[in-house]
C-alpha cells in the first residue's frame, strides 16, 4: 500500500456505522499503519443518517478527514445515494442487500451482511461486523487478525462471542472484486 | 478569656470593618468560642466565604487558612476544597444574598451531595453592602432601597430548603441567643455531614433605618420579640404564630 | 527544580484515541487528580473518561450542577494542593469566566479545556469552530494574563494537556487548551512515551504567597492544610493576601506582576512551527485543526514549485508577536484561515510588517485544504 487508502461508511444510527469506523481504525493502528478517524456528530442517537471515515497510510496524514473516498460501505439506500457519486476512481463500493438495490453496477460488492446476521447468528446487530470483515477480506486494508484484536478491544465482553462470530462468517464472504 | 480567644485572630489586623450594632461581630465571637470550646486547632480549619458583608467575619480576621471567593460560590470553592483534602474541616461563612441568592444552586445541591461542610449564614434579610437591595430574605411587605414600596414577595424559609434538599444538621438562632447558637455551632462542627445554621443578624444602617428601626436596640428588640423556640412554637396557633421566626433546630440533632 | 519525570499513565506504544480521550490520559499522566465539570457537547467524553481514570488512580471527580461551581470546585482543590482541571464547550467556558478572571487573580494554577464549538450562544453545538480565542484571553474583567494552547492532532490533545499542567503550575496561572470539536473527535494514533516530564508547583513556609522578588519570578504556593493560615481573597491584596481594596500602590503593583511574570517568561512560553518558510512569499499563518487543512494545502502547492510557507501557532496566548514580526518581513504577505470572524488574523495586525489577509469560515465546518490552496493561489 503505497498511498492513503479512504474508506467511508454510511447507514443510519443503530446499524453500527460509528463501530465499524472504530473497528477498522483500531485494526489499523495495530498493523502499525498511521490512522484518521472521523465520524458524524449529532445530538441524534437511532435512526439518523449516519457517517463514518477512516484514512489508513502509511505516512502522517496531513488532513485527517476523507476527501474522495477509495471504498464505501453502505447500509441504507439513503446513504448509497448520498455518496456513491463521490468516489475515487477504481474505488469499490460495498452494500448491504438487504437495503440496497444499488444502481451501478462497476465497482459494487454485494454483501447479504443483515441477512446473515439474521439467519447465522440470529441478531442483525452484528451485520456491521459482517460487512467489515467481508471488506477486510476482499481487499486486505488490514489484517484479518488485527480486526479480530479490534473486536477484543472494543466490544463488551457479552458482545465478544457473536461479534467474533460474525467476523469469521464475513472473512468467509469474500467478494468477487470486479 | 478574652486573651485566650486572641490565638484565633490573625495577628496584625486591628478592628472588624463592622457597622455600629452589627451583629457580625457577635457571630463571628461565637464561631470563634465554639471551635475554642471543642479545642480544635485553627490548622485544620478552612474557612470559605463569598461576597458581602458576612463573608469579611473569617476573612481576614480568623487565623487559620481562609478563601475569599466570588459572589455566591463559596461552597462550590469549598466543597473542590474538601473533596481533595477530606482532612480540613471546612467552614462556610457567608450571608443571605450570597448563599440563598446568587448561590442558592450551589447551596441545594452541596446539599444533597451531604458535603461535610458547615454553612454558616448570617441573614440580615437585606443586601448591605451594595446599598440595602431587596434580598430573597427580606420579609413581605418591607422596605429596601429596590421596594420602596414595601417587599411584595415573600421570603425563603431558609432552614425548609436546606431541610429539603437534604442537609444533615439544620438550625436557626438569631444573634440575640447567643448561647444556643454558640452550642448549635458546636454541633455542626462536631457533626459529620451537611450542616446548615442560619443566623438572624441585625443590620441597622440598612434593614433597621429603612423600616422604622434606627438604632441598635430598637432592631435587636424587634428580633427578640420576633424569635420564637420551636419548643414553644410547638402550642401556639398559626394566628399566633404570625411574622414569628421559628428558631432551633432540625435533621440530626 | 520542581521538575520530576513520572511514568505516563498508559502503557508506551501506539494507541488509538480520540482527542478528547487523549486530554484525559494526558491530564492523568501529568499527575492531575481533581476533576470538576458539567457535561456539554463536544466535551463530555473528557469528564466521562476522567470520572473513570481518575476512580482507577485514587484521584476526585465530582461532576457539579453547573460551569461556575465547575470552575470555582477546581480552584479550591488546586489551593488544597491538587492539581486540577475542567472542560467545557461554548455556553460552558462563557459561564466559567467569572471563576477565571479569580483564578488568574490570586494565581492559582489550573487547566481548562475548551473544545470549541460553533456559536454564539448555543449555536451549533455538535459542530465546529474557533470562536473563543479572544474569549479565552479577555473574557472576565480586568486586566490579566492566561496562556492558551492550541492543539492540531491527537498527539497534541495528549502532549498539550501535560505541558498546560506544566505551564500552570510553573507560572501560577490558569492554563487553556482550546481544541475544537474536529480534533476532540478525531481519532488517531497517539504515541506514549514511557515517561512524562512534569512540573510541580513551588511550595514555601513563611513567605508571602502573592509576591516575588522580580517581575519574572513566581511566588510560592503552600497548601491549604500545612499550618501557613494562607489568606486567599479576589478582592486586591498584599504579598500576604490582606485585603487592600483601597490602595492604588498595592492594586498598581500587582496587576503589573501578574501581567509581567507571563509576559517576561514570553521565551519559555510560546511555542511556534514552520515549514518552508526560507523562500516563501506567501507564508499561511495558522492554528489549531485549521493547521491540518493548511499543512495539506501547503504540501501540495510546494510540489508543484509555488513558494508558499507555513507557521502554526502552538501557543495563541500569550501571543507569539515576536514570532508574526519576525515573519512578516520575510514574507510578502501573511494568510491566516481561521473558523471565525477573523480572530487571531487581527491579532496578527498588531506586529505584522506586511499584509494579514484573513480567511473567515463561520458555517460549522473544518475549512478543507482545496479552499486554503484557492484562496492561496490568488495570491501567488
Amino acid at each position: 500500500m503505497s498511498k492513503a487508502v479512504q474508506v467511508r461508511f454510511g447507514g443510519f444510527g443503530g446499524q453500527g456505522i460509528v463501530l465499524a469506523g472504530l473497528l477498522l481504525g483500531r485494526a489499523a493502528s495495530f498493523d502499525s499503519k498511521f490512522v484518521a478517524g472521523s465520524n458524524s456528530y449529532g445530538a441524534q442517537a437511532r435512526g439518523s443518517a449516519c457517517r463514518s471515515e477512516v484514512i489508513i497510510s502509511e505516512d502522517p496524514i496531513d488532513f485527517p478527514h476523507v476527501t474522495i473516498p477509495d471504498i464505501l460501505v453502505v447500509m441504507s439506500q439513503r446513504a448509497y445515494e448520498l455518496f456513491s457519486r463521490q468516489l475515487a476512481r477504481g474505488g469499490l463500493i460495498f452494500y448491504d442487500s438487504q437495503f440496497i438495490s444499488p444502481r451501478r453496477r462497476r465497482g459494487v460488492v454485494e454483501v447479504s451482511a443483515t441477512g446473515m446476521a439474521l439467519q447465522d447468528i440470529g441478531d442483525k446487530r452484528v451485520a456491521n461486523v459482517i460487512l467489515l470483515a467481508a471488506v477486510v477480506a476482499t481487499t486486505g486494508i488490514v489484517s484479518q487478525e488485527a480486526l479480530l484484536r479490534a473486536i477484543d478491544e472494543s466490544v463488551k465482553d457479552r458482545h465478544l462471542e457473536f461479534n467474533k462470530k460474525a467476523a469469521a462468517l464475513g472473512f468467509g464472504y469474500k467478494g468477487v472484486l470486479p | 478569656m478574652v486573651r485566650a480567644m486572641e490565638q484565633y485572630l490573625r495577628p496584625g489586623i486591628p478592628t472588624t470593618p463592622f457597622c455600629p450594632g452589627c451583629g457580625h461581630g457577635i457571630l463571628l465571637g461565637l464561631i470563634l468560642r465554639a471551635i475554642h470550646g471543642l479545642d480544635i486547632d485553627m490548622r485544620e480549619m478552612l474557612f470559605v466565604s463569598g461576597i458581602g458583608c458576612a463573608a469579611w467575619i473569617p476573612s481576614p480576621h480568623f487565623n487559620a487558612d481562609t478563601l475569599h471567593t466570588t459572589h455566591g460560590r463559596a461552597i462550590a470553592f469549598a466543597t473542590g476544597a474538601k473533596l481533595y483534602n477530606p482532612k480540613l474541616r471546612v467552614m462556610v461563612i457567608s450571608g443571605d444574598g450570597d448563599l440563598f441568592s446568587i448561590g442558592g444552586n450551589h447551596l441545594i445541591h452541596a446539599a444533597r451531595r451531604d458535603i461535610d461542610l458547615k454553612v454558616i449564614c448570617a441573614n440580615n434579610m437585606i443586601y448591605g453592602m451594595t446599598g440595602g437591595q431587596v434580598a430573597s430574605t427580606t420579609p413581605r411587605g418591607f422596605t429596601t432601597s429596590t421596594t420602596p414600596l414595601g417587599n411584595p414577595d415573600r421570603p425563603f424559609d431558609l432552614c425548609k430548603l436546606v431541610e429539603a434538599a437534604g442537609g444533615r444538621y439544620v438550625a436557626r438562632y438569631s444573634v440575640t441567643q447567643p448561647l444556643a447558637l454558640m452550642e448549635s455551632i458546636k454541633k455542626a462542627l462536631f457533626l459529620e455531614g451537611f450542616s446548615f445554621i442560619e443566623v438572624l443578624s441585625p443590620c441597622v444602617p440598612q434593614f433597621g433605618s429603612k423600616n422604622l428601626m434606627e438604632s441598635a436596640p430598637k432592631i435587636i428588640e424587634w428580633l427578640m420579640e420576633k424569635c420564637i423556640p420551636r419548643e414553644k412554637a410547638e402550642g401556639l396557633s398559626r394566628e399566633e404564630l404570625n411574622g414569628k421566626i421559628i428558631t432551633g433546630e432540625w435533621g440530626d440533632v | 527544580m520542581a521538575w520530576k519525570r513520572i511514568k505516563a499513565s498508559l502503557p508506551p506504544g501506539r494507541h488509538y484515541f480520540s482527542g478528547n480521550e487523549a486530554v484525559a490520559e494526558g491530564a492523568i499522566s501529568a499527575g492531575c487528580r481533581f476533576y470538576a465539570g458539567y457535561p456539554i457537547t463536544p466535551s463530555s467524553e473528557i469528564m466521562e473518561r476522567m470520572a473513570h481514570r481518575l476512580g482507577q488512580t485514587g484521584g476526585v471527580f465530582v461532576q457539579m450542577e453547573d460551569e461556575l461551581s465547575s470552575i470555582s470546585a477546581v480552584t479550591g482543590a488546586s489551593w488544597a494542593g491538587a492539581k486540577a482541571m475542567t472542560a467545557t464547550s461554548g455556553p460552558g467556558f462563557s459561564l466559567m469566566m467569572e471563576g477565571i478572571g479569580y483564578a488568574a487573580f490570586t494565581e492559582t494554577p489550573c487547566v481548562i479545556v475548551d473544545i470549541q464549538r460553533a456559536g454564539p450562544s448555543t449555536g451549533q453545538a455538535t459542530r465546529v469552530g474557533s470562536g473563543d480565542i479572544m474569549q479565552a484571553k479577555w473574557g472576565s474583567h480586568g486586566d490579566y494574563q492566561i496562556i492558551v494552547l492550541s492543539p492540531w492532532s491527537v498527539q497534541e490533545m495528549y502532549e498539550q494537556t501535560i505541558q498546560a499542567f506544566n505551564l500552570a503550575e510553573r507560572y501560577r496561572v490558569p492554563t487553556f487548551l482550546m481544541g475544537e470539536e474536529a480534533v476532540g473527535h478525531l481519532r488517531e494514533n497517539l504515541e506514549i512515551e514511557p515517561w512524562v516530564r512534569v512540573f510541580d508547583r513551588k511550595k514555601a513556609t513563611g513567605r508571602p504567597p502573592f509576591e516575588a522578588k522580580s517581575p519574572r519570578q513566581i511566588p510560592p504556593m503552600p497548601s491549604f492544610g500545612e499550618g501557613e493560615r494562607l489568606l486567599v481573597t479576589g478582592s486586591t491584596h498584599d504579598g500576604l493576601g490582606i485585603r487592600r481594596t483601597d490602595d492604588p500602590k498595592v492594586h498598581a503593583r500587582l496587576i503589573e506582576r501578574i501581567n509581567d511574570k507571563i509576559l517576561l517568561n514570553k521565551p519559555t512560553i510560546v511555542d511556534v512551527d514552520g515549514f518552508f518558510l526560507d523562500d516563501a512569499r506567501v507564508a499561511v499563518l495558522c492554528y489549531g485543526f485549521t493547521a491540518r487543512s493548511s499543512l495539506s494545502a501547503v504540501k501540495g502547492l510546494r510540489e508543484e514549485g509555488y513558494r508558499v510557507g507555513f507557521m502554526r501557532l502552538k501557543t495563541l496566548w500569550p501571543f507569539p508577536h515576536e514570532n508574526v514580526g519576525e515573519l512578516s518581513e520575510r514574507v510578502e504577505r501573511i494568510f491566516v484561515p481561521e473558523m471565525n470572524r477573523g480572530q487571531v488574523g487581527g491579532e496578527a495586525m498588531k506586529s505584522s510588517q506586511c499584509e494579514i489577509i484573513s480567511f473567515c469560515q463561520t458555517n460549522g465546518e473544518v475549512i478543507r485544504p482545496e479552499v486554503i490552496r484557492k484562496e492561496l493561489m490568488r495570491l501567488l
